[in-house]
């Protein structure tokens, strides 16, 4: 009898333990997607161009995320979710392709992007006047559009290093490529939205 | 010289993007904070509880899975060029995703894949991980 409640006991000491990790570990996936998510949706709106579309790709890695690599090291789970996402924005523009040419099939045009105002998508700074909102509007708005014409891997370089702040080896991570690779893609990057934006920008 | 100053004019020019950035980041309306927020809960949610949140897809997959096994049975009777049966697959496995699903009613498309002579040229192959 005393065996048996010990054995209960132990088993309810295991149980209370690992229910405290997993609620441990709860805050803390938590703490990182909260501080992430709003940096990850521009980074997704600027690539897909739409802001629903670009919160169900952040929904889902979020959820790949807690599915697949909760348990690793939290220093990792920004470059593996930045993985994840831009996993998700690649195949996101794969079925629009392959749905822009159904549609061209049935007769329809699949490209619902011309309804994209980025002006009307862009949020409203606080603490500014008009005249300063409209210039970063606007300047935001001509930065989005050169992001966007960039070749995939020079944007996604661009926007992991400068927007979201990721070293070179957590950039290289999240591209699945290499560090060198990374280097020579935002170089790129950066000249060709330099050129492109003009000196004026600045 | 020319070098350090080419530096400095990208350094310049990185720090006013990520500046204009952050602003609109800091500025996101309430209503796409409070759907990211339940986006999050929901991530949250799978990790305390271990299920999957789409099962409802699961009896469509199975019927979709089902309909492109025929489709690929009869395409294979045909003679194809390779590269239209290679861009045929691709397209199928695009279609297999969860989103994709109400495409497949519609079995005209799978004539046209068939016939689009130009399936393969439009389609990139990336080499995409995970």
């Amino acid at each position: 009898m005393n065996a048996c409640v010990a054995s209960f006991a132990v088993s309810c000491e295991s149980g209370d333990r690992k229910g405290v990790r997993t609620l441990q570990r709860e805050r803390e996936l938590n703490r990182f997607l909260a501080e992430v998510e709003k940096r990850a949706l521009r980074i997704a709106e600027i690539s897909v161009r739409d802001r629903d579309e670009a919160l169900d790709l952040v929904q889902d890695a979020m959820i790949k995320l807690a599915q697949k690599y909760a348990d690793r090291g939290s220093d990792e789970w920004t470059p593996l979710f930045y993985r994840i996402l831009q996993n998700g924005v690649r195949d996101w523009h794969r079925r629009q392709m392959v749905r822009n040419r159904v549609m061209v099939w049935f007769g329809r045009s699949g490209n619902d992007d011309n309804d994209y105002d980025a002006i009307a998508a862009a949020p409203d700074p606080a603490g500014r006047t008009p005249d300063e909102q409209l210039q970063s509007h606007e300047a935001m708005q001509s930065l989005e559009i050169a992001v966007g014409e960039l070749p995939t891997r020079q944007r996604e370089a661009f926007m992991l290093r400068t927007f979201e702040g990721l070293d070179v080896a957590g950039t290289a991570t999240a591209m699945g490529c290499s560090e060198g690779s990374v280097k020579t893609h935002y170089s790129r990057a950066v000249h060709s939205l330099r050129e492109s934006l003009g000196e004026h920008w600045q | 010289m020319k070098e350090r100053k080419d530096m400095a004019a990208d350094q310049a020019f990185t720090e006013k993007a990520k500046q204009l950035f952050d602003e609109s980041v800091e500025s996101l309306d309430a209503n796409t904070r409070s759907r990211l927020n339940r986006g999050r809960q929901a991530a949250l949610e799978e990790l305390a509880t271990g299920r999957r949140v789409r099962v409802q897809w699961a009896p469509a997959a199975g019927a979709a899975a089902a309909a492109v096994f025929a489709v690929v049975l009869w395409i294979g009777n045909q003679p194809v060029d390779e590269l239209t049966a290679e861009a045929s697959a691709a397209d199928f496995e695009i279609l297999l995703t969860e989103d994709s699903f109400e495409m497949l009613e519609d079995l005209e498309f799978y004539s046209w894949i068939e016939l689009d002579e130009e399936a393969g040229e439009t389609l990139e192959t990336e080499d995409i991980v995970g």
